[in-house]
């Protein structure tokens, strides 16, 4: 019987399920100190009209890496879980988890992901951080989350396109509405919006800030097609 | 004149140019104001041609008078306000209006005065005159378009001349589609190194563009002796672009492989992008040659850079050796491998033994792909799937979680072979090769009976190759053939026999000289057995292994027992690898029989007789088949 933990990080929680934790909680929390880990993701965001997504990619295929053999394709089942637990406060804390699957490469594994909340550092930083923990699992970890309490909020499948230049990844996607879960898969999925997510992220461990700085400057560089800028969503929450 | 083209000319629509700054930035005079503008073209107005003109034709009499009062008003003029010239213009006009008006009245009364015509002399028209007048201007416009046309042709010239003497921009335009520059404040700096390839080399590839001073050109012809003496003549090229190149990147740099086996060198292979060294560090050399030289020396130190590196840290049985610019390793026993640095930044030093050196183009190559390999694997990693997962670890190390990989598991997924490893590695095969050949051949040249035939595939790669050899008898293809596959790899040789055994052997080309040897019996003990059938002769006993008689050095003997049809006669054979086939006949009963105290009768012959050798040597018949053949016909027909 594997057990769980749940280690704080800062405002964000690390879940550890092992067999014995000692000597993995003792080899995990050296590897945070010497910070190896890649645990932050910048990210930058935009998104771009259906009927300009051509030019995007074309620019894209133009600055980024090795895309001699054209870009890579993806095609993506997220789905969303939250683990509500009443914490000490009024308000229930909820812990978010990101479960994906890649549609068109069965083989590869399924990914467990916790993405945190932005963190609220400087105003003049050009990009969001916020803490990234992924990890590949097998496909079973549906059924593990939902008997560990785990609630599915939304699924959702984005179809795309990713480049990459030096350590930062650019993903051009678009993002389906889950339909009838009984029709055949590629099916009753319908587009939620007119545009594509455009998004530049980099996975790094903690305390290199300097690649957000390469980030604004690359995005600047795709500026008149797509804005990619930091997006609040607790602003955009309160929006709604 | 039949072409006439007209010409129409106007002012540029934009304002003239007040002054033009050092930064190249032109300052426009402000536009004129319409009335500025109204006041400038009045000032241009001639009044005093145009009347000049109009009096003259008319009242000759009076233009003396007029032109007097004219030019008096312009000497008074003043330049007080725009208006004034044309103030005084009109006034002069006015005046002369009135006085002509005054001398019409006066001549309308024809009291005072009386106008008479005057008689005007027709001009004389004198036709010579016109004629050399005529001459005079067509000499003249002829000399204008000959000048023309000597402007256009001269001006033409230059430009052809020009064109040898490229341009400076066109030249940084050409530099620019082949290598990556950039300007650094007032300096053009390019950049050589494979850095935007892969590569991780520290040293750095940078190489400052700078335009040909014109004062050098001439400068130039002098130096050219010193190359004279030393090689081919380049022909001087004139580029108006110079690529000055870090002092340690000058020159031409190869990589020496060498395989030497005690002492002696068995084979080498210069590396060379450049082919074989002619190219020299001549300093006119055209940029483009003086930067894929350059180029080609930070390949080579980096190649040898990463190999040296490599050496130090591999834990082989007998260590490699760095000396130097030179990485010795040992590929088999006896045999080394010399990889060598060569780096020469002037002409003269030629490699002394590049009579004795045999190029190895296959290791020149696979010392280049294997850098290139690492290169491109670090540019080209796989994208993960789902997207979302971390840029970097390859398709196996994400599944090594699901799929519960061990630390052995993890390990091995690690571990890389190095440069030094693989080329190691295929040398290896390459002698493992040339000795599996040269076994195959002499055997095929000592052995004449059986013929031994070897395929080798054409498909194969750097570590392994695959031979199939074919023991067969001459005119007996049909009846007995036995195939080998014997694979080459880097240090061992794994051979399948006919039977579907599969032995493994080690470097010593001695093991797969026995092996086939012993084949080679075995094929022959095949083929008279196969061929006793075909004769109707019965194959009674037969053993690969035949465990009597002298002891081989190498293997066992083989032998089997045939039986005529009518039973009444058996051949032994017996194949040894050392000494070869011995045939011996025995005949039940045999033809001749003498009663003696111990075999009384003649019955008791048919449990079988003594066996009589037969000298092979002697007998008739191409191969040992044929003999064998005409041996059984013989026996068979003699009963």
């Amino acid at each position: 019987m594997p057990r769980i933990f749940f280690i704080k990080v800062g405002q964000n929680y690390i879940i550890i399920m092992s067999a014995a934790p000692g000597s993995a909680m003792d080899s995990l929390s050296a590897a945070l100190k010497c910070n190896i880990i890649p645990n932050q993701e910048y990210l930058l965001q935009g998104s771009v009209l259906d009927q300009y997504v051509e030019v995007l990619l074309h620019r894209l295929r133009g600055l980024c890496d090795n895309v001699d053999s054209g870009p890579e394709s993806f095609h993506d089942h997220e789905l969303s879980f939250a683990l509500r637990a009443q914490g000490s406060g009024a308000a229930p804390m909820v812990l978010p988890l990101r479960v994906r699957r890649a549609l068109d490469s069965p083989e590869s594994p399924w990914q467990l992901r916790y993405v945190g909340q932005q963190e609220l550092g400087d105003k003049n930083r050009p990009t969001v951080v916020r803490s990234s923990i992924d990890m590949a699992c097998s496909s079973t970890i549906v059924e593990f989350l939902t008997e560990l309490g785990c609630r599915m909020d939304f699924e959702y499948i984005a179809r795309g396109y990713m480049f990459r230049k030096g350590r930062m990844k650019i993903t051009v996607s678009k993002i389906f509405k889950m339909g009838n879960m009984n029709t055949k898969p590629g099916e009753g999925v319908e587009p939620i919006s007119q545009s594509y997510l455009v998004e530049l992220s980099v996975l790094a461990p903690t305390g290199q800030d300097a690649i957000a700085e390469d980030m604004r400057i690359f995005a600047e560089q795709l500026r008149p097609l797509v804005q990619l800028e930091k997006i609040d969503y607790k602003r955009l929450g309160n929006m709604s | 004149m039949p072409y006439s083209v007209n010409i129409s000319v106007e002012a540029p629509i934009e304002n003239q140019i007040h002054e033009i700054t050092y930064d190249g930035t032109e300052i426009y005079q402000p536009p004129l104001s319409l009335s500025e503008s109204l006041s400038k073209y009045a000032q241009k107005i001639d009044f005093s041609k145009t009347s000049e003109v109009e009096v003259k034709k008319e009242f000759s009499e009076t233009t003396e008078d007029n032109k007097l009062e004219a030019d008096s008003k312009e000497t008074f003029q003043s330049n007080l306000w725009p208006w004034d010239t044309v103030r005084n213009k009109l006034r002069s006009a006015l005046q002369e209006v009135c006085v002509l008006a005054d001398v019409l009245a006066i001549a309308k009364d024809k009291r005072y005065m009386v106008l008479d015509p005057v008689q005007q002399e027709p001009l004389e028209t004198k036709s010579m005159a016109q004629i050399y007048a005529r001459k005079k201007a067509l000499s003249g416009a002829a000399n204008v378009l000959l000048t023309g046309a000597e402007r256009l042709k001269t001006s033409q010239t230059e430009a052809a001349r020009n064109r040898t003497v490229p341009d400076f921009h066109i030249e940084l335009l050409r530099l620019r589609q082949n290598w990556r520059l950039k300007k650094v404040s007032n300096t053009i700096i390019g950049d050589l190194s494979y850095r935007t390839a892969g590569s991780k080399y520290i040293q750095t590839g940078t190489f400052e563009v700078s335009k040909t001073e014109e004062d050098e050109k001439p400068a130039t012809p002098p130096s050219s002796p010193s190359p004279l003496s030393t090689g081919p003549v380049v022909p001087k090229t004139n580029t108006a672009l110079k690529v000055s190149i870090p002092s340690e990147l000058k020159g031409v740099a190869y990589i020496e492989v060498l395989c030497r086996k005690d002492q002696d060198d068995l084979c080498s292979a210069n590396i060379n992008l450049l082919g074989n060294g002619h190219t020299t560090t001549h300093p006119d050399m055209h940029w483009q040659q003086k930067l894929e030289a350059a180029q080609n020396v930070l390949f080579c130190k980096e190649l040898f850079n990463q190999l040296a590196k490599e050496a130090v840290q591999l834990q082989a049985p007998i260590p490699h050796m760095v000396v130097g610019n030179q990485i010795m390793a040992t590929v088999l026993p006896g045999i080394q491998l010399i990889i060598g640095l060569r780096h020469s930044t002037n002409v003269e030093k030629k490699p002394a033994n590049s009579g004795k050196t045999e190029h190895d183009h296959v290791l020149e190559h696979s010392l280049h792909q294997l850098l290139r390999e690492v290169h491109h694997k670090n540019t080209h990693h796989p994208f993960p799937h789902p997207a979302t997962g971390p840029l970097g670890p390859s398709k196996k190390r994400m599944c090594a979680g699901p799929m519960a990989a061990d630390r052995y598991e993890l390990l091995e997924m690690t571990k890389t072979e190095t440069l030094l490893e693989q080329i190691i590695k295929q040398a290896q095969h390459f002698f493992m090769r040339m000795r599996t050949e040269y076994v195959l051949d002499t055997i095929a040249k000592e052995v004449k009976d059986p013929l031994i035939s070897s395929h080798w595939n054409t498909l194969n790669s750097p570590t392994q190759s695959c031979v199939k050899i074919n023991i067969s008898t001459h005119g007996y293809d049909a009846l007995c053939r036995t195939p080998l596959v014997i694979h080459v790899g880097e240090k061992t040789l794994k051979c399948i026999c006919r039977d579907g055994k599969v032995m493994y052997m080690s470097y010593e080309p001695q093991e797969l000289r026995d092996l086939v040897f012993c084949h080679i019996n075995q094929h022959q003990i095949l083929a008279v057995q196969a061929l006793a059938k075909t004769m109707g002769w019965q194959s009674l006993a037969n053993s690969n292994h035949l465990g009597t008689g002298a002891v081989e050095p190498l293997g066992n003997a083989s032998s089997c027992l045939l039986a005529s049809p009518t039973g009444d006669r058996i051949i032994a054979v017996r194949c040894e690898p050392q000494s070869g086939v011995q045939v011996s006949v025995a005949h039940s009963p045999r033809t001749d029989f003498f009663p003696s105290r111990l075999v009384t009768e003649r019955k008791w012959e048919h449990l079988g007789g003594q066996f009589r050798d037969v000298r092979l040597e002697k007998m008739e018949g191409r191969n040992f088949l044929h003999k064998m053949e005409l041996l059984m016909a013989s026996l068979t027909s003699n009963s």
